[in-house]
């Protein structure tokens, strides 16, 4: 397949989807929707934390931060009230898309290509990039000394984009805090983030110290394309709110404000359009190819060492289950309940942050060990249930010919139990090829991250997302063709 | 030579075996005949060391099987089986493997013979049972009759003195008994001792010198077939043996010769020796 065949592609299905959203626009405009419903609904992560929107810890259901502030204050200005919509932050711009919410107001950045993917009200705030770096390696004095190593941020942020193009290589987290466990405990050299998130989740860390401002940016709305008139208004709002002085006395209750701040107050239209002028085509060129192949490649790693590590420890288990004396018998047991009984998601969080104090691993060995462990239950009752399955007879006529019992099983019992266990191991392996995506979590970047940054790159998700598919295919078909030879093989007798 | 002394056996505050003495011969073929429930199977199988005993003793050649649970008599269980065969009523043949992998898994992992040695021994002994031309087939592909000839051809390969058989005959066709019956004189002849577990009076008439009656976990009466089958001493073997005629509707005089059945099978078979 060439690129410009991916790019037919890509572009004819953006036409459809212009032309079907532009239909449904047709009947109502975003303003005139805004106003009928009588409130501003707007999108944001409340995960994402101080400053920004956060539940009130006081007061559950309640959100507070200075975005909650500005939202209320623009539906005011709109005449109308404002109403939270919770979101993954990761997944915003595509649920505004949607229209899960007429805008997203949580810290996003006027970044190139998201100014050609959707609308961006003037900004709001002016933030800067900052770096952190551990307090004892002082190997790092800017972007220039981090060429090569890994450095974590947020996937698709500014500074996502500012590390890509120093040839950085960019660690991506969904969390604030992940980034800073990591930069202590050495898993990324450093960290680059919004001042606003550094401050509050990283430089109050003893071990790490701020090595600079690398970068500024501008936190704006975001609105729906074909939403011209809402972001004329919300502009018009914007500039009412900074003028008035009220925008900075909700950045001075947050601490957050600063004499740069004041450049939003004396903000002009000439510089809105100067800052998103700059815009960048979606494109899924060679580069994203071989990234998408070489997330393919982590994602056969993590599978393959998991089963690996989940096959002989899974016997072991089962062994202790059927022929172990009661106490070690009740321990795998427990072993298996806890692992099986328990998200693995909760298992991969624990195993990384949890015990990152005790437990030094890097992400990829986290990830083969974590999921491994989790697999290592259910193949210990994939194999037990094959031990089961053998007649009992088998048994005692190896015993009768004079074998001692583990002889006995080695050669009679465990070959009859493996063909039983077969079709369900092969099965949990593809499971796990599958399972192998939540390693994203902990920065792993695998082929379901990997599919989830492109999408938001080109802006769209059917094509990466069905690359996504036929590489995940590719990668269990031949699985199952061998287990099935393997059976077919195995089926005499 | 297998001697037996007071064994006693209980399960779930039943008495299974009370005080069972006996002595086997080598080339004695013995039949343990009786009523369900009678012990006789336990005995077999206590032979075997399949089966744990809470008294008395079972004495293998200079082997000697104590009372107690299998996993403290490790060695002596082991070195009791090598010495006696076990063949299985379903037979249990290992479903993964062919009929000669059946014969040579012992000889190789248990005796240690080398592949070379065990296929030629492997061989050798699907031959006697008359299964050469079946050594590839797996047990799923064989009939009854022949697993149960494969069976015996793998108890065979540890080259025991005695051979236990549970009910060989209640698997088979009518017509496969007397093949049995012609295969198992002709291993009596190579001085084997033989101790059968049996309902199949004519069996036992046909094949056995010895005939030993159970009951309740006791000895009632032994003796050689013709005199326990038509002058039973005592008035339970009567009762058992008349039960076991109605039961299996056997007719009260003996078959035609001429016609197939183990009567009609094994004068051939004497006389071939």
């Amino acid at each position: 397949m060439n690129v410009s065949a991916v790019r037919r592609g890509a572009g004819a299905l953006f036409v459809l989807s212009v032309l079907m959203t532009s239909c449904v626009q047709r009947q109502e405009v975003g303003l005139e929707r805004v106003r009928r419903a009588g409130e501003l609904r707007w999108g944001a992560d409340a995960q994402g934390g101080e400053p920004y929107a956060m539940e009130d810890p006081e007061v559950p259901g309640r959100m507070r931060g200075f975005e909650v502030e500005l939202a209320d204050a623009l539906a005011r200005e709109l005449g109308v009230r404002a109403r939270f919509i919770q979101n993954d932050w990761s997944s915003l711009i595509p649920s505004l898309e949607r229209g899960s919410f007429d805008v997203a107001l949580n810290g996003i950045e006027i970044t190139p290509a998201r100014s050609g993917r959707i609308l961006f009200t003037r900004p709001y705030f002016i933030f800067q990039l900052r770096l952190l770096a551990r307090r004892d390696d002082d190997t790092v004095t800017g972007l220039a000394s981090l060429r090569g190593r890994r450095v974590g941020t947020l996937a698709n942020s500014q500074a996502w984009d500012l590390l890509q193009r120093e040839g950085i290589q960019a660690v991506p987290y969904e969390g604030v805090e992940e980034p800073y466990i990591d930069l202590e405990q050495g898993r990324v050299d450093a960290v680059l983030m919004d001042d606003l998130i550094a401050q509050r989740y990283g430089q109050p860390r003893a071990g790490l110290r701020v090595v600079g401002d690398v970068g500024e940016g501008y936190y704006a709305i975001a609105v729906r394309p074909g939403d011209e008139d809402l972001r004329a208004a919300l502009d018009v709002a914007l500039g009412h709110i900074a003028r008035s002085g009220e925008l900075r006395r909700i950045f001075a209750r947050w601490n957050i404000d600063s004499a740069a701040q004041q450049r939003m107050v004396e903000w002009s239209d000439a510089q809105t359009r100067e800052v998103l002028a700059q815009t960048q085509a979606p494109r899924l060129g060679w580069a994203q190819w071989v990234m998408f192949l070489q997330a393919s490649l982590v994602t056969l790693v993590v599978s393959v060492g998991a089963m690996a590590l989940a096959v002989p420890l899974g016997m072991g288990l089962a062994l202790a289950r059927l022929y172990g004396p009661r106490w070690l018998g009740r321990l795998a047991s427990l072993y298996v309940e806890l692992f099986r009984g328990t998200p693995v998601l909760l298992q991969l969080y624990v195993l990384y942050y949890g015990l990152a104090g005790v437990l030094r691993l890097d992400a990829l060995s986290a990830a083969v060990l974590g999921l491994g462990l989790n697999y290592a239950a259910y193949e210990a009752e994939v194999y037990r249930a094959g031990v089961l399955a053998v007649p009992r007879g088998q048994l005692e006529a190896a015993l009768a010919l004079g074998m001692s019992t583990p002889l006995a099983l080695r050669r009679v019992i465990f070959p009859q139990a493996f063909r039983v266990a077969l079709p369900s191991a092969t099965n949990d392996f593809i499971a796990l090829l599958k399972d192998s995506s939540l390693v994203s979590v902990i920065s792993v970047v695998e082929l379901t991250k990997r599919m989830t940054i492109t999408a938001v790159d080109v802006r769209s998700w059917l094509l990466p997302g069905a690359l996504c598919a036929a590489l995940y295919l590719a990668m269990s078909y031949p699985l199952s063709l061998l287990a099935r030879r393997l059976e077919a093989r195995l089926e005499r007798g | 030579m297998i001697e037996v002394k007071d064994l006693c056996k209980r399960y779930d505050g039943r008495t299974v075996l009370d005080g069972i003495s006996a002595c086997f011969a080598p080339g004695e073929v013995v039949a343990l005949v009786g009523p369900s429930g009678s012990g006789k199977s336990t005995l077999l199988r206590c032979l075997n060391g399949l089966e744990p005993f809470d008294a008395g003793s079972i004495r293998v050649g200079d082997d000697v099987l104590a009372p107690g649970v299998q996993r403290a008599r490790g060695a002596q269980v082991s070195n009791i089986r090598r010495r006696v065969g076990f063949v299985f009523q379903q037979w249990h043949l290992f479903a993964h493997r062919t009929a000669l992998g059946n014969v040579i898994e012992a000889p190789r992992y248990v005796r240690g013979l080398d592949a070379k040695a065990a296929t030629e021994l492997g061989r050798a002994l699907l031959e006697k049972v008359g299964l050469s031309h079946r050594e590839g087939a797996y047990p799923s592909e064989l009939s009854g009759g022949e697993q149960q000839r494969v069976a015996i051809a793998r108890a065979l390969a540890m080259e025991p003195e005695a051979l236990l058989l549970d009910e060989p005959t209640s698997a088979l066709d009518p017509e496969r008994v007397g093949e049995l019956v012609e295969l198992l004189s002709r291993l009596r002849e190579d001085g084997l001792t033989l101790v059968a577990v049996t309902h199949e009076m004519r069996f036992a008439r046909e094949l056995a010198s010895r005939m030993l009656v159970l009951h309740g976990g006791r000895i009632l009466e032994e003796g050689p077939p013709a005199q326990v089958l038509e002058r039973p001493r005592h008035e339970r073997t009567r009762a058992f043996l008349g039960l076991e005629r109605a039961v299996r509707q056997e007719p009260a005089v003996e078959p035609e010769p001429g016609r197939t059945g183990v009567s009609a099978v094994f004068p051939a078979a004497t006389a071939r020796e």
